[in-house]
C-alpha cells in the first residue's frame, strides 16, 4: 500500500512540475464517523485539519497532494463488555487517528472572481491507528487502508493571492488488516494561498 | 512573505491540535477494571458448596520450600473475604469447611506490581546550545524523567477438585479478576464495587 501511495505521489509531483501556478490550502477539519467507524466512536472530532496543495496544470483543474489528520475520541461510561469466556467491566477511552495521504484532482467551476467552487476526487492510502485504554492497558489495532475521497468546495477570494476555503470531504479507507472499512465526512474551513 | 506565513500558520495550527488532544481519566477509580472468565461447559447449577481459606495469599514470588507465604493484613483480608462470601451466598452458595467435602474450592490470592516510565529529554539536549546568548544550555547527559505506578490485583479462582487437567491439577472454572491503582490506603467501598461486579458480571455462578 505505502508503494502505491508513494506512486501515485511521484506521478502527481512529475505532472505538477510542468505547470507554473499552484494554491495551497490549509484547513481545520471537523469529521463525523459513519458505518462501523461510527459504531466504535460516534461523537464528532473537532480534532483535526488537512493540508492541500494543488498545481494548475489547466486554469480549471488542479492535481496534487491531500494529506490531513483527524483523531476521533469517545469515553466510553463503566460498562460491560463481552469477549468469548471473558467478561470485563470498566470506563473504556477509544481513540481513532486518521491519516490521509492521497494524490488529488480537482475542477474549479470558475463562475466570477470572488468564488470558484469546484470538485475533487482523491485516491491513494489512509493510515488509522485505533487505541482503546481500560485501566493501564491499550489495545492497538492500526493499518494501511487503501483510500478514495470524494471532495466539494469553495474558493473564497479575500485578497490578493489570499482566500478562504470551505469544503466537505469524505475520506474512506476499505477495510485492511483487523480494521473494518473506516468512513468519515470532514467540514473543513481554512485559508488558500495562490502565489 | 506568503510563505512565511503559511508555514507559521501550518506549524502553528499543527501545534495547536496536537495540544488538545484528548486526554484519559481524571480519576484514579476510573482505571479500576474486573475481568471475568468461565469454562461454559462447566454447569455450576449442579454445585452448591464451597470452601475458603481464611487468609488472602500475598503473591511475591516463589516460595523456598519450608517457608511460610506472605499474607496481607488481616483486617483488610476479612473485609474482603466477607465481601466474596456475601456475594457468593446471594448467588445460592453455602460456605462451609474444607473438611465437609465442598463442592468447589475458592482460592483469593493478591499482589501488587510497580510499573515505572522513563523518558529522556532528548530536544533539550540536543537543543540546548543553540539558544542565541545562552550559550551551552545542554548538560553532557540528556536528563531522564521518570513516573511510576503501582497497581493491585485481587484474583478469585473456583476450581473443582474433582475436574482435573493432564498435569493432574484442578482446572480453574472461574476466575474473577480486580486491578486498579493503589493509592497508599485501602479504599473499602472501591474494593466492595469491585468485587460486587466480579459476581455480578458472573450470572451463570447461580446455583439452583
Amino acid at each position: 500500500m505505502k508503494k502505491i501511495f508513494i506512486l501515485i505521489i511521484f506521478s502527481v509531483l512529475t505532472i505538477s512540475a510542468f505547470s507554473q501556478r499552484n494554491l495551497t490550502a490549509l484547513q481545520y477539519s471537523i469529521g463525523f464517523g459513519t458505518g462501523e467507524m461510527h459504531d466504535y466512536i460516534s461523537p464528532a472530532s473537532f480534532r483535526g485539519f488537512t493540508f492541500d496543495y494543488r498545481n494548475l496544470v489547466q486554469p480549471n483543474i488542479g492535481i496534487g497532494v491531500d494529506i490531513g489528520w483527524n483523531v476521533f475520541y469517545d469515553e466510553m461510561p463503566d460498562d460491560v463488555y463481552e469477549y468469548q469466556n471473558i467478561t470485563y467491566s470498566g470506563k473504556q477511552w477509544r481513540y481513532s487517528n486518521h491519516f490521509p495521504m492521497l494524490a488529488a484532482v480537482d475542477y474549479y467551476v470558475q463562475k466570477n472572481e470572488k468564488f470558484t467552487p469546484y470538485a475533487g476526487l482523491g485516491i491513494g492510502t489512509m493510515y488509522t491507528l485505533q487505541n482503546t485504554d481500560m485501566s493501564i492497558y491499550t489495545f492497538e489495532k492500526d493499518a494501511w487502508h487503501f483510500a478514495l475521497r470524494p471532495e466539494i468546495g469553495v474558493l473564497i477570494k479575500a485578497a490578493p493571492g489570499v482566500g478562504l476555503t470551505i469544503a466537505s470531504k469524505y475520506y474512506y479507507g476499505f477495510k485492511a488488516g483487523d480494521l473494518p472499512a473506516q468512513g468519515y465526512f470532514t467540514l473543513n474551513f481554512g485559508f488558500v494561498f495562490v502565489p | 512573505m506568503k510563505k512565511r506565513i503559511l508555514t507559521v500558520v501550518t506549524i502553528f495550527s499543527v501545534f495547536l491540535l496536537w495540544g488538545c488532544y484528548p486526554q484519559g481519566p481524571d480519576y484514579v477509580e476510573e482505571l479500576d477494571v474486573v475481568v471475568t472468565y468461565h469454562n461454559d461447559t462447566y454447569d455450576f447449577t449442579a454445585k452448591q458448596t464451597y470452601a475458603m481459606p481464611d487468609q488472602i495469599v500475598k503473591i511475591t514470588g516463589n516460595i523456598p520450600e519450608g517457608e511460610e507465604p506472605e499474607f496481607i493484613p488481616d483486617e483488610t483480608a476479612q473485609e474482603i473475604l466477607t465481601m466474596i462470601e456475601d456475594n457468593m451466598e446471594a448467588l445460592g452458595w453455602q460456605r462451609v469447611e474444607i473438611s465437609e467435602d465442598p463442592d468447589l474450592l475458592l482460592g483469593p490470592a493478591a499482589w501488587e506490581t510497580t510499573t515505572v516510565v522513563y523518558w529522556y529529554d532528548w530536544w533539550y539536549w540536543w537543543y540546548g546550545g543553540y539558544y542565541p546568548g545562552w550559550g551551552w544550555t545542554g548538560g553532557y547527559y540528556p536528563p531522564v524523567y521518570y513516573e511510576s505506578f503501582t497497581t493491585g490485583t485481587l484474583l478469585m479462582t473456583l476450581v473443582d477438585k474433582d475436574v482435573v487437567g493432564a498435569n493432574g491439577n484442578p482446572i480453574v472454572q472461574w476466575t474473577g479478576a480486580v486491578n486498579g491503582i493503589l493509592t497508599g490506603y485501602y479504599d473499602e467501598a472501591r474494593m466492595s464495587t469491585a468485587i460486587d461486579k466480579a459476581f455480578d458480571q458472573s450470572p451463570y455462578l447461580k446455583t439452583n
